[in-house]
C-alpha cells in the first residue's frame, strides 16, 4: 500500500502540471484579451466597422492596449464600439487621440488603434468617447486604386501618342536643352530672313519676267516662252508654301515647348524622363544642323543666282530700286 | 435480406444497450458509495501511465506538422505565421482529437480487455458476492478516471507539441521561445481554447464507457475477450471522431469561433 | 419424480437454506422447474448433475447473481429475490463462493485478493484486524508465505487455496462451492476435499458443493442431490444413490 502512496504522488504532480498548463493558458489568453483586467473603457462612434469584432486588439501607437469589449448599434448609421483599455496605456491616452479601425498585416484581424495626436489634451478618463478617423477601408482602397488605374491608362495611352509624335518629330533636344532651343530660335528666324528673301527674288522674278514678257532685254524671245515661266511661278509658290508651313510649325513648337517647358517647372512625371533621351536630343541636334545647312545652302544658290549672267540685271536693278527705297 | 434486417437490429440493439450502460454510470455512479480509493488507481493507471505516450506522440505531431507546414507558408510568403498556423490547429483540433485516438487506442483497449477477462473469469461476480457493486467499483471509478484525465493528457499532449512545435520552426529558421509563445497566445481566443477543452470531457468519457461496455459485455473465452479489446477501440475511435464533428457544430451555433 | 432413498438429510433443527418452487429460464432453455431443496444448519450437501443441468444457475440464485423468474430462496430470515442491492450485501456477507475458476484478482496481490471482501463488507476494521484475520486464513489453507505474491505465480491447487481462503475470510455461515476439484489433479484435489472438511468442521459452516468429481463427493457429502430437468431428481447419502438401479443416477458413479 505504500506504492499506492507514491502513486498517488505521482497522480498528484501529473493533475497539477496539467492544471498549471490550463490555468497558464487562460491567463496569458486573459491577459491579452484583457480579461481579467481593469475595467477602464473608452467609446468611439463609426458607421461602418469593416468586420471588426468583440475580441478584436486595440493598439495605440502600435502596442497592444486593449481589446474590444462591446459593439453596440445606436442607430441605422452610427455603431458604437467599448474599448476595454490596459490599466498600463490608459495613462498615456489623451482626449483629442483619434480611433481607426485597421487590419492587422495585408489579410489579418481587424484592429482599432488609437492614434496621438500633436497638441496638448488632458488624459481621458472612463467611458470617455473618442472620435474616429477618417479612414479607407481595403475595399474603398481598391476602388480607388481601380479608377486611378483607369485614368492611368487613358493618360499613358494619352502620354504614349504624345511621346510617339514628340519622337519623330525629334524635338526633344530642344526642349531639354535651352542652348539649342536658342538655336532653333536662331534658325528659324534665318529661315524666316530666307524665305524673306526668297519673296524678295520671287518679286523680283515676277517683275523680271513681266519685262521679259513685254521683250524687254536680249533673251525677251527665248524667255517668253510660257512653259518655262509657269515653272519658275510654281517654284516661287512651294517656296511660299514652304515658309508657311515653316510659320506654322514653328507656332507648334513654341507651344510644345512651352507646355513642356510648365510640365519640367510643375510635373515630374515620366516625361521628364523621356526628354532626357541624350539620343533623341542628339538627332535632334543633327537634324537642326542639317536645316540650318539646308538654309545656309539656299542662301547660296540665291547667291549665285543673283550672280547668274542671266539674272544679273535683275538683281541690279533690284539693288538700285532698293537703294532708291532707302 | 434477414441478414441485413438483422444487422440493422444488432446495430440498434447495441446502440441502446450502450446508452442504457451510459445512462447507469450517471444513475447509479453519482449515487454513494464512492470508490475514491479505486478512482485514484485508475486516474494513475490511466492518466499518469499514459503520459509518456502521449508526450512522445504530442511532440512528434507538433514537429511534424510545423515541418509539412513550412512550406506552403513559405511560398505564400508568409513563414512568421506558422506559430500562429500550428498553435491554432494543434490547440483547437489536433492535440485533442489525436490524444484522444491515442488513448482510446491504449486505454479503451486495456479496459475492454482487463473487464472482458474479469467477466469471463467470474472475477466480476466474485466482486458482486465481495459486498462490492462491480458497476460502481470497476466500471463508475474507470469511465471517470477517463474522463478526468484525457483532459489533462490532452494539456500536457498540447504544451509539448508546442514545444515540438517551436523546435520545428527552429529546424529551418530562428525564432525565440518568448516570440513563438506570445505569437500562438496572442491568436488564441477562449473561443479556441474552450471548446477543444470541453470536449476532450466527452471524449474521455466515450473512451471509458465503450470500453468498459465492451469489456463487462464480453462474451465466454479468450476469443471474446479479444473481440471486447478491438472492438472497444474502434467503437471509441469512431465515437471520437462523432463527437468532434457534434462540438465543431455546436460551437458553430453557440458563435464561439 | 422423486425416489425416495431412505432418510432425508441429517435433522439438525433449522435450515440455513429453504428453497421453495424455484423457476429459471434463459430464453427457451428452461433450467429451474419448480424446484425445492432445504439445507441443514452445518450440513455438506453436494448438488449433481450434467453440465448445463442448472447446477451452477442454482447456486448463482441462492447468491443473488442471478434472479430467479419464480420461487423463493430463503436464506436465515431473507427471500434473497426480493432483497436490494444494499440488503442483499448485507446477507452476502454471511455467504461464501468458491468459483469454478477461482476468480482471484489478478490485478492484485494475494494479501489484497484476500483484503478485499474485508475492506469492502466491513468499512470499519483497524489495519491490525485485517493483518491478523489475512494470516489466520493463510494459515488455515497452509499458505502463509505466498501474501505477496500475485495470484498468476502460484500453481493451480494454490489458487484454489487461495480462494477458499478468501471465501473463509469473513467466517460465512454458508458456503457455496462450485466445482471446486474441477481441472486439479487428483492429489491436490483430494487435498482440497480435506481442506472443505476441516474448514467446515472448524467454522460449523453449512455448505452446497457441485461436483462432477465422484471422490469428492464422497468425501465431503453428508447429503446428495441430483438434479435432473430443472427438478430434485434424487436425494439421499452418497451410499444410498451409489446403490441405486435408477439409470439416471448409475450413471455418475460408474
Amino acid at each position: 500500500m505504500a506504492n499506492q502512496g507514491e502513486n498517488n504522488t505521482k497522480l498528484g504532480i501529473f493533475v497539477m502540471a496539467g492544471l498549471f498548463v490550463l490555468i497558464l493558458t487562460f491567463f496569458m489568453i486573459g491577459k491579452n484579451k484583457s480579461l481579467f483586467g481593469g475595467d477602464f473603457v473608452l467609446k468611439a462612434r463609426f458607421s461602418n466597422l469593416n468586420g471588426l469584432m468583440e475580441g478584436n486588439n486595440v493598439l495605440y501607437a502600435g502596442i497592444q492596449a486593449g481589446t474590444v469589449k462591446n459593439i453596440a448599434l445606436i442607430n441605422d448609421t452610427t455603431i458604437e464600439v467599448t474599448l476595454a483599455i490596459n490599466s498600463k496605456v490608459k495613462a498615456y491616452i489623451h482626449k483629442n487621440a483619434l480611433v481607426a479601425i485597421g487590419t492587422e498585416g495585408l489579410m489579418g484581424n481587424k484592429v482599432v488603434n488609437i492614434i496621438q495626436v500633436k497638441g496638448t489634451a488632458v488624459n481621458v478618463a472612463n467611458g470617455d468617447l473618442l472620435s474616429p478617423q477618417k479612414t479607407v477601408s481595403t475595399e474603398e482602397m481598391l476602388q480607388t486604386l481601380s479608377k486611378t488605374n483607369n485614368n492611368l491608362a487613358v493618360i499613358s495611352e494619352g502620354l504614349k501618342g504624345t511621346i510617339t509624335r514628340i519622337n519623330s518629330s525629334t524635338l526633344m533636344e530642344v526642349i531639354d536643352n535651352k542652348e539649342m532651343g536658342e538655336n532653333l530660335k536662331a534658325s528659324l528666324r534665318n529661315i524666316n530672313k530666307a524665305t524673306e528673301d526668297a519673296s524678295h527674288i520671287t518679286y523680283g522674278l515676277n517683275t523680271l519676267v513681266t519685262g521679259i514678257k513685254q521683250g524687254k532685254g536680249s533673251l525677251g524671245l527665248l524667255l517668253t516662252d510660257t512653259a518655262f515661266a509657269g515653272n519658275l511661278r510654281q517654284a516661287g509658290m512651294k517656296i511660299r508654301s514652304a515658309s508657311e508651313q515653316t510659320s506654322a510649325l514653328t507656332k507648334q513648337l513654341n507651344e510644345v515647348v512651352d507646355g513642356v517647358h510648365q510640365d519640367l517647372a510643375y510635373g515630374k512625371g515620366p516625361l521628364q524622363v523621356l526628354l532626357r533621351d541624350s539620343a533623341a536630343g542628339s538627332n535632334l541636334n543633327k537634324t537642326i544642323e542639317n536645316l540650318q545647312k539646308g538654309t545656309d545652302g539656299f542662301n547660296q544658290n540665291m547667291e549665285a543666282l543673283k550672280h547668274n549672267f542671266l539674272f544679273k540685271g535683275y538683281f541690279k536693278k533690284a539693288d538700285k530700286k532698293k537703294a532708291q527705297l532707302h | 435480406m434477414t441478414t441485413l434486417t438483422a444487422r440493422i437490429r444488432a446495430f440498434f440493439d447495441e446502440t441502446g444497450n450502450l446508452s442504457r450502460f451510459a445512462g447507469h454510470f450517471f444513475s447509479l455512479g453519482i449515487k454513494p458509495r464512492y470508490e475514491f480509493r479505486e478512482l485514484l488507481a485508475q486516474c494513475y493507471q490511466i492518466g499518469y501511465k499514459s503520459f509518456p505516450l502521449v508526450g512522445l506522440t504530442g511532440f512528434i505531431m507538433g514537429l511534424v506538422l510545423t515541418m509539412q507546414l513550412r512550406p506552403s507558408l513559405v511560398s505564400y510568403g508568409v513563414e512568421s505565421q506558422l506559430p500562429v498556423m500550428v498553435g491554432i490547429a494543434i490547440v483547437r483540433e489536433i492535440g485533442p482529437v489525436i490524444t484522444a485516438l491515442i488513448f482510446a487506442g491504449k486505454i479503451a483497449s486495456s479496459i475492454g480487455a482487463e473487464l472482458g477477462s474479469m467477466k469471463v473469469t467470474e472475477q466480476i461476480d466474485a466482486m458482486d458476492v465481495s459486498g462490492t457493486n462491480p458497476f460502481k467499483y470497476l466500471v463508475a471509478t474507470r469511465v471517470l478516471a477517463c474522463t478526468l484525465m484525457l483532459p489533462m493528457l490532452t494539456l500536457l499532449g498540447d504544451a509539448i507539441s508546442l514545444f515540438g512545435a517551436y523546435i520545428g520552426v527552429n529546424i529551418r529558421s530562428v525564432t525565440s521561445f518568448n516570440l513563438f509563445f506570445t505569437q500562438i497566445y496572442q491568436s488564441l481566443s477562449f473561443g479556441d481554447v474552450l471548446p477543444a477543452f470541453i470536449k476532450t470531457f466527452f471524449f474521455g468519457f466515450a473512451v471509458g464507457i465503450v470500453g468498459c461496455y465492451k469489456g463487462f459485455n464480453s462474451s465466454k473465452g479468450t476469443r471474446g475477450v479479444g473481440i471486447s479489446a478491438n472492438s472497444a477501440v474502434v467503437l471509441s475511435s469512431v465515437l471520437i471522431f462523432v463527437i468532434d464533428l457534434l462540438v465543431v457544430q455546436l460551437t458553430d451555433v453557440l458563435g464561439l469561433n | 419424480m422423486k425416489i425416495p432413498t431412505g432418510k432425508t438429510g441429517t435433522p439438525m433443527g433449522e435450515p440455513a437454506i429453504v428453497i421453495e418452487h424455484l423457476y429459471k429460464q434463459f430464453g427457451n432453455n428452461i433450467v429451474l422447474n419448480d424446484f425445492n431443496l432445504t439445507l441443514q444448519k452445518e450440513e455438506n450437501m453436494v448438488v449433481l448433475g450434467k453440465s448445463g443441468a442448472g447446477k451452477s444457475v442454482l447456486i448463482k440464485c441462492i447468491i443473488g447473481l442471478l434472479r430467479p423468474d419464480k420461487g423463493k430462496i430463503i436464506v436465515g430470515a431473507d427471500d434473497v429475490t426480493k432483497l436490494t442491492h444494499e440488503e442483499l450485501d448485507r446477507v452476502r456477507s454471511k455467504m461464501g463462493f468458491l468459483f469454478q475458476g477461482n476468480a482471484l484478482y489478478d490485478s492484485m496481490t494475494v494479501r489484497e485478493n484476500l483484503e478485499f471482501p474485508l475492506r469492502r463488507h466491513w468499512i470499519d476494521v483497524t489495519q491490525k484486524q485485517v493483518d491478523d484475520m489475512v494470516a489466520e486464513v493463510l494459515e488455515n489453507v497452509g499458505l502463509a508465505q505466498t501474501a505477496d505474491l500475485m495470484p498468476a505465480e502460484l500453481s493451480g491447487g494454490m489458487q484454489k487455496r487461495i480462494a477458499l481462503a478468501r471465501t473463509m475470510i469473513l467466517k460465512p455461515e454458508i458456503i457455496l462451492y462450485d466445482e471446486p476439484t474441477t481441472g486439479l489433479d487428483p492429489v491436490t484435489a483430494r487435498e482440497i476435499d480435506k481442506l472443505i472438511l476441516s474448514l467446515q468442521e472448524k467454522y460449523h459452516t453449512s455448505s452446497i458443493i457441485i461436483s462432477h468429481d465422484m471422490n469428492c463427493v464422497k468425501t465431503t457429502a453428508d447429503r446428495v442431490i441430483l438434479l435432473l430437468d430443472g427438478k430434485c431428481y434424487a436425494e439421499g447419502t452418497y451410499q444410498e444413490l451409489e446403490q441405486s438401479a435408477d439409470e439416471n443416477i448409475k450413471q455418475f458413479f460408474e
